[in-house]
């Protein structure tokens, strides 16, 4: 069923650092973009990346993004170390947000992350455990159904 | 796949040329090589953004335009003037005056522009009243931004607003007018756009948004500034009290950047101007990050079209002229929203395609190619000097990595590289 790996990577993302948010998910644009994938699927794994990427900035201490891509899909699969989630259900709801007010103030935790990665996917998957953190895996098809 | 046009409006002249990588080094889109002491021009990776224009201490590089003689080969004349123009002649020189002399350059009629720029924040207007959703819608008056963003950020087409930029439109409006009013053919009426920059001459010779251009041609502010400044000077210095004619401020304001969004009063605006900031802009818009924001107007030059390279006053004297202009004129609406709203719904402004992506070719079409080509890259980059010299021809060492992977370049280029391939000591 699972086709061989074309191309992997991994990336590190640091808690905390807004300034360098978005690093990880620039470059993995970049790299989709070289190797020819499609402009559709660049956009959507680059809104995915970008807003898994700001939730690992945010809440989490520190995060990984696995990027890999085969000949049917890109995927992504993002681990945090971090609080965790206690209610995925109602993270999952669109506005839901734990964002502090200064987060607010500066544009970041308008509760659409989740949901927003979830409308780019082909397949989205999260657990959580309180306490220890937060996985994402993040499924976008190559010649899928052309969803946008 | 279908053929793609990459015309330029800007070429090297190689007899000026010396080879000495300044354009190299300033172009945002890694366009240039150096090869045998000549810069050449990527045709497929160059936006016509002019940056290479500005900095040639030789003056090598070419803006193509029409030249003013061109003109002759119609019968009626028209000169659309981008509203920078009245920038460019000091303090005390009304739209009116400029446009007088204009007409006596040889043309049978002068147009302002800056009444349409007013006509098309209207539309815009009406356009984001329709669509809610996506956003930001991406402003189209700059054609550089939109061969950016068909490069660099195909994915962003779809955000392009789909209404002619004011010099089309002004053009379309007046080749029907006259023609019906003068008993003219189409064909015999010619539409010059007077620009700041030689970009305008690729969206007219080869448009994106129409079947063809609805001007005829782009004389560069540059080629006519000398006679209308000698006009200027003879003319007794009218101090400017009134102009005869009321020209509308809030279409003046679109010669500088943030001009085209001040026309828009019910949404969230944001105006961005310079190549890099609005590649910067560009990339967050792809992130996703802007979804707040309702139109975003992007200008490539500095400050917008006054810093345009082809003006010939200084461009923060411009933009000083252009708000003292504005501020004259008032922003007292000078257009009927009535009619706006009836071409609107005509589609009188409207694009006749959409924007199509053309990215930047891949580093091969075959993806495990591509894929082995990249790694070539990056084992590459580890293995030059990193310090971007360019005496190798190409801008910087990523780009060289990437040139070699292509096979366009081969290591030994590097100067650092001795002939077995090593890092020199």
């Amino acid at each position: 069923m699972s086709s061989p790996i074309i191309y992997e990577e991994e990336f590190r993302v640091e808690g905390g650092d807004f300034l360098k948010a978005g690093e990880a998910s620039c470059r993995i644009r970049a790299i989709l973009k070289e190797i020819g994938i499609d402009n559709s699927v660049v956009r959507r794994v680059g809104i995915a990346a970008y807003e898994s990427e700001m939730n690992v900035v945010m809440y989490a201490r520190l995060g990984r993004i696995r990027l890999r891509v085969t000949k049917e899909k890109v995927f992504l699969g993002v681990d945090d170390e971090g609080p965790g989630i206690p209610d995925v259900n109602l993270a999952m709801q669109p506005g839901y947000t734990t964002a502090t007010e200064e987060m607010r103030e500066m544009g970041f935790g308008a509760g659409m992350g989740l949901p927003n990665i979830k409308k780019n996917a082909d397949i989205f998957n999260i657990t959580s455990t309180v306490g220890r953190g937060t996985n994402l895996e993040i499924t976008v098809k190559l010649n899928g159904d052309g969803r946008n | 796949m279908e053929e793609i046009n990459f015309a330029h409006s800007i070429r090297v002249d190689e007899n000026k040329c010396i080879g000495c990588v300044t354009c190299m080094r300033a172009c945002p889109t890694k366009a240039i090589r150096v090869r045998n002491f000549k810069a050449r021009i990527i045709d497929e990776r160059c936006i016509d953004c002019g940056e290479c224009l500005r900095v040639c201490p030789y003056h090598a590089i070419v803006p193509i335009t029409t030249p003013s003689s061109d003109i002759n080969r119609f019968r009626y004349k028209i000169a659309i003037p981008s509203p920078v123009l009245y920038s460019q002649f000091g303090q005390n020189v009304t739209p009116d005056e400029i446009l007088t002399i204009l007409k006596e350059h040889g043309f049978d009629q002068v147009y302002d522009e800056a009444l349409v720029c007013e006509m098309t924040n209207l539309a815009i207007e009406e356009f984001l009243d329709e669509n809610k959703a996506p956003r930001p819608i991406i402003s189209c008056t700059c054609p550089v931004v939109i061969r950016l963003i068909q490069r660099l950020f195909p994915s962003l087409c779809g955000l392009i607003i789909p209404i002619e930029p004011p010099r089309e439109i002004a053009a379309k409006n007046l080749r029907e007018e006259v023609a019906k009013a003068m008993s003219i053919p189409k064909e015999e009426i010619g539409i010059i756009h007077i620009t700041p920059c030689a970009a305008k001459m690729v969206s007219i010779n080869h448009p994106e948004t129409l079947e063809k251009s609805f001007l005829d041609g782009a004389i560069s502010i540059q080629e006519i500034y000398n006679r209308i400044m000698m006009k200027v000077k003879k003319s007794k210095q009218s101090v400017m009290l009134r102009s005869q004619n009321q020209f509308s401020g809030i279409g003046l304001s679109w010669a500088i950047a943030g001009g085209e969004v001040k026309g828009l009063k019910y949404y969230h605006s944001v105006s961005v101007a310079g190549v890099y900031d609005t590649i910067r802009i560009l990339d967050d818009v792809e992130s996703g990050k802007l979804k707040n924001i309702d139109y975003l107007e992007c200008m490539i030059c500095p400050d917008g079209c006054v810093g345009g390279p082809l003006t010939a006053e200084n461009r923060f004297i411009a933009k000083s002229n252009v708000q003292r202009l504005a501020r004259i004129f008032g922003d007292k609406e000078q257009v009927d929203q009535y009619l706006v709203k009836r071409l609107y719904r005509e589609k009188f402004f409207s694009f006749e395609r959409a924007v199509k992506p053309k990215p930047f070719p891949p580093l091969d079409t075959n993806r495990d190619e591509a894929i082995r080509k990249m790694e070539l890259k990056e084992a590459t980059i580890r293995r030059l000097p990193g310090i971007d010299c360019g005496v190798c021809g190409s801008p910087d060492c990523r780009t060289l990595a990437e040139d070699i992977a292509r096979g366009d370049a081969k290591i030994g280029d590097c100067i650092f590289i001795d002939g077995k391939g090593k890092r020199k000591e």
